[in-house]
């Protein structure tokens, strides 16, 4: 069974959020890394990108697939991790510190939207 | 849609299965770059069931064949295979095969899965003048292709496949088990030495239980999809249509113009293709199908017509096919990925050398 660490939030397209402040760091979830398979490619958006919720923000790639990531919130990337662009095989080894972007959430009220751990769980195992 | 006669045993290793030509076929099991890594280093296994087995038999055998396709047939020794495309009288390919030259008077000829009933409509309309019977027995044989270095070793310690023998690459041998014929040919598609095991269907689900048992890879369509790539083999629906002559897809050496008459020689002698199949490494990020290529003067020049991110080279691969007239060796390539313009290098080599003999 995949981790879920309780402490994050997560979306129906297996990415995981952790909420501090008005910061959004983004990633994608450990069941979608195993999905996937070897992950190969990542591409991630240019800092200061306005984004809305449900937008695509990038692409992650395996050796036979392309995946567009969607972002969960709306609001401004004001970082993003180029090591996991340079490296994208850590997305594999640890898909909770491979993170992909840093937002500043616009509207906090859409916190509410996403998923628990525990909600989240349910909906892989239902799927 | 179709099963081959192991589906039970895919699904039964987890293996994702998906609809390939309507045949519901396993794309991967664990991991694709382990199920590559095994054929190049010791040993994978294909379920490929759902390609096609037509058998012309009779006198005049070879000489059907040898019309029929574009390769040289005839010219070829008993007990070999010859790989070649299948044309129409404008030179456009119908399909690419396999043809086994598996004992006098008596030729298999091996197709792709999605052009079974075109392939042998074709081939069917042209067999009245020939003194040969043709038959269509897709439905009566089941396929493994076994490939990788340790492929040998491995087949003739098994109990089913014991009597195999050790015959040089792109030769077929036939051995009747139980009064059925066997087809072991030493083929495959992955540029590793192999053999692709054609039989009936209760002794080919034998032979996959054993490999199993013997810890042979099961490999899905996906690797197997990698693994063509890398040693550059066209894909029919990608580098090959009904569209393209095999002139416009790097198979000029398939194409013998001294081998007697053959449908399609006239049109090709007089053809001067406007396409050239090239190889690209991509700087960075992975071409897929249906990506643009521009070259140095911001001209669209292609398209990629099959791409990946190798295993062997870590590097995103691609065949193009591109316009003769805007593409020159000495230019800056440049591959499109999602609106952002990559370079890319020109080769002339495989990407990856295959281990075959």
């Amino acid at each position: 069974m995949s981790n879920i660490p309780e402490n994050l939030f997560y979306t129906e397209e297996h990415e995981w959020i952790k909420v501090e402040g008005d910061v959004a760091t983004i990633g994608i979830t450990d069941f979608a890394q195993n999905s996937l398979g070897d992950i190969v490619f990542v591409e991630l958006p240019d800092l200061e990108s306005d984004l809305d919720k449900g937008e695509t923000f990038g692409v992650v790639e395996s050796i036979k697939s392309v995946s567009d990531l969607y972002v969960p919130l709306t609001g401004q990337v004001i970082e993003k991790n180029e090591d996991v662009e340079e490296t994208p095989e850590s997305v594999n080894e640890n898909a909770y510190d491979a993170w992909f972007i840093k937002i500043k959430i616009k509207d906090a009220s859409q916190v509410e939207s996403l998923l628990k751990a525990d909600k989240y769980k349910e909906f892989c195992e239902s799927n | 849609m179709n099963k081959t006669s192991i589906y039970e045993k895919h699904v039964a290793l987890n293996a994702k299965m998906v609809d390939f030509a309507g045949w519901e076929m396993p794309i991967q099991y664990k991991n694709l770059k382990e199920e590559v890594e095994a054929v190049r280093d010791n040993v994978g296994v294909f379920d490929v069931s759902h390609m096609g087995e037509f058998f012309v038999t009779g006198a005049q055998a070879v000489e059907f064949v040898n019309y029929m396709v574009t390769n040289d047939i005839e010219g070829a020794e008993l007990g070999k295979a010859i790989y070649s495309p299948l044309c129409r009288e404008n030179g456009t390919v119908i399909d690419d095969l396999i043809v086994y030259k598996i004992k006098e008077n008596y030729i298999m000829i091996c197709v792709n899965a999605a052009n079974i009933e075109k392939d042998f409509a074709w081939f069917e309309k042209h067999s009245s003048r020939f003194d040969i019977s043709l038959t269509n027995e897709s439905e009566n044989f089941s396929l493994l292709a076994v490939q990788g270095p340790n492929t040998f070793n491995v087949l003739s310690r098994l109990e089913t496949t014991s009597n195999i023998k050790d015959i040089d690459y792109y030769s077929v041998q036939v051995i009747t088990e139980n009064e059925t014929p066997v087809i072991y040919a030493r083929t495959g598609y992955t540029g590793e030495d192999g053999f692709e095991v054609f039989g009936p269907h209760d002794f080919i689900a034998k032979v996959w239980d054993e490999l199993m048992a013997a810890d042979a890879q099961p490999c899905g369509l996906g690797a197997r999809d990698v693994l063509r790539l890398e040693v550059c083999y066209p894909l029919y629906g990608n580098e090959l249509n009904d569209e393209l002559t095999p002139l416009d897809a790097a198979l000029k050496w398939t194409v013998k113009m001294d081998n007697g008459l053959f449908i399609g020689k006239e049109a090709l002698t007089e053809y001067n293709p406007k396409h050239r199949l090239i190889k690209l490494i991509a700087d960075k990020g992975v071409p897929r199908e249906g990506y643009k290529v521009f070259n140095g003067d911001d001209q669209e020049i292609g398209v990629i017509t099959s791409g990946t991110m190798s295993v062997g080279l870590k590097k995103g691969i691609a065949l193009a096919r591109v316009k003769k007239d805007l593409f020159s060796e000495d230019s800056t390539i440049f591959i499109e990925i999602r609106n952002k313009k990559y370079q890319a290098q020109f080769t002339k080599k495989a990407f990856v050398n295959g281990g075959h003999k």
